[in-house]
């Protein structure tokens, strides 16, 4: 049943190092449906990164399989079907805005130049213009994660996978970034794969949470959130809203 | 403001030390005049003017030359060695004896098996080589590894990784392992002319000199060499400074680089990697005498030195002498290392208790640095003539002010926040030194270890050879004149090895150390 999206089955994976054995995901099956925004949660060092990282091919899986467009993780990837944001932005310190929104194109051995009017639109989407040629070093935090959004949507992905874009940024920076994120992300009508350990922001993107729980790595329950879109600002002080944030912590601290 | 005055207090105090020096050296106050005023030293320069030009330019010649090849093959090996991280173990042994290697030593042999200006730029290059190979590969392991996996993400390569990550942001550490490698270039040059005999160079030049009693005239070689040392030192340091927009620490990383132990490869496979890591010295030395087809009455393969050590009719009047130099050298080493450590060490830590002083003394220790070791000898020579203090003083001076360096950095890095916690619940200021201070400058004061333990072998041997007649330096030089060959090879192989089995030993003991007190190596 191809369904594209992003796909695990029963996915394990251990890690051993200095005499003990990790065990970050057991069994971890979960689908994220093509064009929906999946939020994973959990605490710290439950395997959330790890999940990413199998889907993406970093990591290869002990057991089971990801298939992301119903292709393997390394097809997909090589295809040009992904795009990925880091914690901490992760910019290229000596590049220029628009030289690090470029990288992937350049990796994918894609003419950089042809696609001058999309990166320039991208920049303009996350509200950089006129930084296109400012060195990371002189971007505050939030710009930097802005290029990082960018640069994941530069290759036009099918598949946008984050992990915790904003997990440096300040409370309302954070929610700004939030807003801008979806707007972002309807755009471009991709399959959203986010890593995050806030709540409320899990809440406010996504149409579904995946919740995890530690030792080992599994996923507890996903639920499912119900709110219209475009959501707006005021979501975040709206009753539902608080609601469903009390009842996925509810789920988080009842599973460890 | 702040800058500009960051400035003038060790230039004020330059100044004051320069003048105290001329107001001495006018009085002869030290030892009858050995210690010449900074005018005379510069009259004498002026009436030895002629003599400079070809000498300047030869030893510049040969660093130059070493210079670039020895940074090139640095950074090619580095690049090899993180691309391919088993090849790390496996050249492990020969990067620790290209480091640790006394240059004294290998100096004779180089000057017999190459000629012209060979040796020169081959001492030049290996001075060169391991600075800029582990700055190489510390640069590119220390790269941000998730923009690798960025790379990766969209399908990239090692290669590629390599190329639009890693190598560039290993460019700052580059330019800081090239800044202390030119000076290097210039010790590695001027010893190899020294123990090599032509006669163009500074190397050259100083050992003509030594025997006469012109105490400016040597003052006057050692403060061109410092010169052109310290020149080769600031050319990189603005580089790296323009290039990375900030300055860096000064000292740099003097680990054998290794992977971590990574759980992946198998036993043998590890084990393989070691018995290679200890042959691999003895094949290069074994294919060097090979590819260059010196007679082999005059090359000694290590073969050929066992043989000569155990079954030659020379062997046991061999063994005794080399016993004895050793039993007069190794205290020696062991006293000086010992000494000049703890002054550092001392030196350090109290400095965190007065800190005008560190500032204050810092710029006089990093000028030391790019002293050349070679040209410094005489001149103690010159003040404590020619008995055991001396070598004892040449050891002190040669590993108490790098490690100084390295431990005073170290101290200044324990996070202010860790020593402010002591200090809130009102721990004394020794208090705080016993508690946190101490305790965090062991992984810097291992690091110092690491790093003086060859130069002090280097510093014993040298003051053998240019003042004292005694031990191993006395020895090569000796062998040198009989043409004895075969004890050339022999003190020069175990030179090596000696300084190969002393740094080892203190890896060992500071990684049992450091990991029982939860400590990673310093840099
Ligand atoms: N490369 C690795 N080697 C060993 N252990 C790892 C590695 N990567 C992750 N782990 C361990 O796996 C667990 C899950 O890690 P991770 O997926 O990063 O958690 P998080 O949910 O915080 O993102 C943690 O206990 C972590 O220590
Ligand atoms: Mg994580």
């Amino acid at each position: 049943m191809p369904a594209g999206g992003i796909t695990f089955h029963g996915v394990c994976k251990t890690f051993s190092g200095r005499g003990k054995t990790i065990e970050a995901l057991r069994d971890f099956t979960l689908s994220c449906p093509s064009g929906s925004f999946t939020a994973i949660i959990g605490p710290s060092g439950c395997g959330k990164s790890t999940a990413m990282r199998v889907a993406l091919g970093l990591e290869g899986a002990d057991k089971g399989a990801v298939l992301i467009e119903d292709r393997e993780p390394l097809d997909a990837t090589r295809a040009g079907l992904t795009g990925v944001a880091f914690q901490d932005a992760a910019l290229l310190p000596w590049r220029s805005v628009r030289e690090n929104v470029e990288v992937p194109l350049e990796v994918l051995k894609k003419k950089v130049r042809d696609f001058a009017p999309d990166v320039q639109h991208l920049i303009e989407l996350v509200g950089l213009k006129g930084y296109e040629n400012a060195l990371p070093g002189e971007l505050s935090g939030g710009m930097r994660q802005r290029v990082a959004i960018a640069r994941a949507l530069v290759t036009r992905p099918r598949v946008l996978f984050m992990d915790e874009p904003f997990g440096a940024l300040d409370q309302i920076l954070r929610r700004q970034m939030n807003f801008e994120l979806q707007r972002i992300w309807q755009e471009s009508q991709a399959t959203a794969f986010l890593v995050t350990h806030g709540i409320d922001e899990a809440v406010f993107l996504a149409d579904r949470i995946a919740v995890m729980s530690a030792n080992p790595g599994r996923l507890a329950v996903v639920i499912d959130v119900p709110f219209e879109r475009p959501r707006k600002p005021e979501l975040f002080s709206d009753p539902a809203f608080h609601a469903l944030c009390d009842k996925v912590a509810e789920v988080l601290h009842g599973g460890q | 403001m702040a800058g500009s005055k960051q400035w003038a207090v060790p230039l004020r105090n330059i100044a004051i030390l320069l003048l105290i020096w001329e107001v001495v050296g006018r009085l002869d106050l030290i030892a009858d005049g050995a210690l010449p005023g900074i005018s005379e030293i510069l009259i004498g320069l002026w009436n030895d003017r002629s003599d400079y030009p070809l000498h300047v330019w030869e030893t510049l010649k040969a660093s130059g030359l070493g210079f670039v090849i020895g940074n090139l093959l640095g950074v090619v090996a580095g690049v090899f060695f993180v691309l391919i991280p088993m090849s790390l173990r496996v050249f492990r042994g020969l990067n620790i004896a290209i480091f640790a290697l006394p240059p004294i030593a290998i100096a004779p042999i180089l000057s017999l098996t190459l000629s012209g200006l060979t040796p020169r730029v081959v001492l030049a290059a290996l001075g060169c080589y391991f600075v800029t190979m582990t700055a190489t590969v510390i640069g590119l392991s220390q790269s941000d590894s998730r923009a690798a996996d960025l790379i990766r993400v969209y399908g990239g390569g090692n290669w590629l990784i390599m190329r639009m990550v890693q190598f560039r942001s290993a460019l700052p550490s580059i330019l800081s392992g090239l800044r202390v490698a030119a000076p290097n270039a210039v010790l590695g040059a001027i010893l190899a002319e020294f123990g090599g005999g032509g006669r163009w160079g500074l190397g050259a030049y100083l050992l003509g000199s030594l025997g006469r009693a012109e105490p400016e005239r040597l003052w006057g070689i050692g403060v061109v060499a410092t010169l052109i040392a310290g020149l080769a030192y600031g050319v990189f340091a603005l580089m790296s400074h323009r290039f990375v927009g900030a300055s860096r620490a000064v000292t740099m990383n003097m680990s054998v680089p290794e992977k971590a132990g990574d759980g992946s490869s198998s036993p043998v496979s590890s084990l393989l990697a070691g018995a290679m890591a200890v042959l691999l010295p003895f094949l290069f030395w074994w294919a060097f005498i090979r590819l260059l087809e010196v007679p082999a009455m005059i090359s000694k393969t290590p073969i050929g030195v066992v043989e000569y050590l155990f079954f030659s009719p020379a062997a046991q009047s061999a063994q005794e002498r080399l016993i004895a130099a050793l039993w007069e050298t190794l205290p020696i080493t062991g006293v000086g290392l010992v000494c000049g450590l703890s002054f550092a060490f001392a030196l350090a830590i109290s400095s965190r208790l007065f800190p005008g002083f560190l500032r204050a003394f810092m710029p006089v220790a990093l000028v030391t640095q790019t002293m050349p070791l070679v040209a410094l000898t005489p001149l103690l020579v010159l003040l404590l003539g020619r008995g055991t203090s001396l070598t004892l003083w040449v050891t002190i001076s040669v590993t108490f002010f790098p490690a100084f360096v390295i431990l005073a950095q170290g101290i200044s890095m324990v996070p202010r926040a860790t020593r402010e916690l002591a200090m809130a619940y009102g721990a004394s200021a020794w208090q705080e030194l016993r508690i946190i201070t101490v305790p965090a400058s062991m992984p810097y004061l291992f690091a110092a270890t690491r790093l003086t333990v060859p130069r002090a072998l280097l510093g014993v041997m040298i003051a053998e050879w240019l003042a004292t007649g005694k031990g191993l330096g006395n020895l090569l030089n000796q062998s040198r004149g009989y043409m004895d060959y075969g004890m050339i090879w022999t003190v020069a192989a175990l030179s090596v090895i000696l300084a190969v089995v002393f740094y080892q030993l203190v890896v060992v003991v500071e990684r049992r150390v450091l990991q029982r007190m939860g400590m990673s190596t310093a840099e």
